[in-house]
């Protein structure tokens, strides 16, 4: 259903993208790991085209667009096909809970308000939050914005949902609701590529789990087959860099 | 100074003759703001989305009415553009000095406006365009529907700023002859010799047209910073100051034009 062609990305003389290719089946969870600056951010972004990639193909749902030359019009079908859980949430400041979550469906989707409300309130009740829907941004935590991020990714009703280290900016007391919303929506059976550090999570929801480091794909695989036997050693001491221990079991 | 002695009851009676004439001030005021916010998108348009040529125009516009006193633009106005209407055959030497100032003011706030408009949209956080983006929103849509919301309430400061200099500019307007407050003001006391009491009064006068300016602008601030409660109202209320002082405080307090930008 999702397809990357050799995408590649430069800045200037720095090539952060080295050819991925990538295919996500409908339904599937692809949790996307890799180091520090290896062009996991670049990568999601590419794919609703908030970078533009130099070169490679992307199609989403038969939709495609080949990077060497979009059309403005292209690129907004494109962008409608997916939506974004960002790192830093990017909510709208100045629109309440409810109105962040039915921005995209009024402005974007056209459809009638009333309807629009109703299924945002159903979605924001769904991420727990039924009682959030006047408050603005500032004043909710981390973890409750997140979770209005991802209402209003999926009130948006997208063919993929992309989350851009949905839980690294939060309070590690806050990560565990948001989590819990993400293995939610993982079960009802919504496409979604997770890039993420938080490990024992990727292994419980990714169908399949993929390694980056450098702008190339180093490995891929189950959960089980990237987790308990890496084949590649830049993958082993990514690992052990992240479970001390170097032991995971399901 | 004048040849009488000061008096206090002057003030009160020049306060009542120099008010017909805050007309013609706010007169100037207000259309060179409406007019001037026009301008100043118009102008700041170009430079934020990098068109070539305009891009260069905006900015020999924006440098020239930053970059020279009003008194010297007044009188380029006046004098210069009846002279260069002439070669194309429109007379205008008829028409009215206040079209000329109002012309002027409204040139030289939009030149302020559309840099005050370039810092508010920079200020604007970058991922709020992203994520407007990725739902799928148009560059237009995105850009009225939740950049410029936001600009607007990060501007209303310095907006503050601009129009309560306007009000003070508009003093200028007497050098060509326009009976605004000044102009009346000058020529009252030309006639009664009493310089310090009628000074007074419009000194008066501009200080509480300021204040309202300033109470109006501290609430319109406060609704459209609604989203952010806290940290609207730390920055409104520093401690310790009490009412008056805030209020005076707040229009200094406030960044300066170029500070901001
Ligand atoms: N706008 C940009 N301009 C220049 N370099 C960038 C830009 N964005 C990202 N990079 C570089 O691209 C590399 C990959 O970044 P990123 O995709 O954010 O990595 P990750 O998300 O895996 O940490 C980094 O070396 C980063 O410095
Ligand atoms: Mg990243």
């Amino acid at each position: 259903m999702i397809k990357l062609t050799q995408i590649k990305k430069s800045y200037g003389r720095h090539q952060v993208l080295k050819g991925i290719d990538l295919t996500v089946e409908k339904g599937e969870v692809v949790a996307i790991l890799g180091p520090s600056g290896s062009g996991k951010t670049t990568l999601l972004r590419c794919m609703n085209y908030l970078e533009r990639p130099s070169e490679g193909e992307i199609t989403i749902d038969g939709f495609t667009v080949n990077c060497k030359r979009p059309s403005k019009s292209d690129i907004h079908s494109l962008r409608k096909q997916s939506a974004m859980v960002f790192q830093q949430y990017n909510l709208f400041r100045h629109k309440t809970a409810l109105e962040n979550v039915m921005e995209g469906l009024v402005v974007v989707q056209k459809v009638p308000k009333e309807q629009a409300r109703k299924r945002s309130i159903e979605l924001l009740e769904k991420v727990g939050l039924g009682s959030k829907l006047d408050a603005y941004p500032s004043q909710l935590s981390g973890g409750q914005q997140q979770r209005v991020g991802i209402a209003r990714a999926l009130a948006l009703n997208p063919k993929v949902i992309l989350f851009d280290e949905p839980t690294s900016s939060l309070d590690p007391e806050l990560v565990g609701e948001v989590l819990s919303v993400i293995r939610k929506i993982a079960r009802e059976g919504i496409t979604m590529i997770i890039v993420t550090h938080e490990m024992s999570f990727a292994q419980e929801v990714a169908g399949h789990v993929i390694f980056i480091d450098d702008g190339m794909i180093v490995e891929r695989g189950t959960p089980n087959e990237l987790f308990n036997s890496p084949k590649e050693e830049r993958t082993k001491q990514f690992l052990k860099r992240y479970t001390p221990d170097g032991v995971y079991s399901i | 100074m004048g040849q009488h002695q000061f008096e206090i009851s002057y003030v009160f009676e020049y306060l009542v003759k120099l008010l017909p004439s805050l007309k013609i001030t706010l007169l100037i005021v207000f259309s060179s703001i409406l007019i001037g916010a026009a301008v100043g998108l118009l102008v700041a348009l170009p430079r934020l989305y990098r068109i070539p040529v305009l891009q260069r125009l905006s900015g020999i516009y924006v440098s020239f009415f930053r970059g020279t006193p009003i008194l010297i633009q007044l009188f380029l106005f006046y004098y210069g553009m009846p002279e260069m209407l002439k070669l194309i055959g429109i007379d205008v030497s008829r028409t009215s000095a206040l079209y000329f100032v109002i012309l002027t003011y409204s040139l030289h706030s939009g030149a302020y406006i559309s840099e005050l408009i370039r810092g508010a949209v920079a200020a604007v956080d970058r991922g709020q365009v992203e994520a407007a983006y990725a739902m799928g929103m148009s560059g237009y849509q995105a850009f009225s529907r939740i950049v410029l919301p936001q600009a607007l309430a990060i501007s209303i400061p310095v907006f503050a700023n601009l129009v309560i200099g306007n009000l003070k500019d508009t003093s200028l307007a007497f050098s060509l002859g326009i009976m605004e407050m000044s102009g009346t003001a000058r020529t009252i006391s030309a006639l009664s010799q009493r310089f310090v009491e009628i000074y007074i009064a419009l000194a008066i006068l501009y200080l509480l047209i300021s204040l309202a300016l300033q109470k109006l602008f501290v609430r319109l601030e406060r609704h459209l910073f609604r989203h952010e409660p806290a940290a609207a109202a730390a920055k409104r209320e520093p401690r310790g100051k009490r009412t008056f002082f805030r209020k005076f405080g707040s229009v200094t307090d406030i960044p300066g034009k170029e500070a901001r930008l």
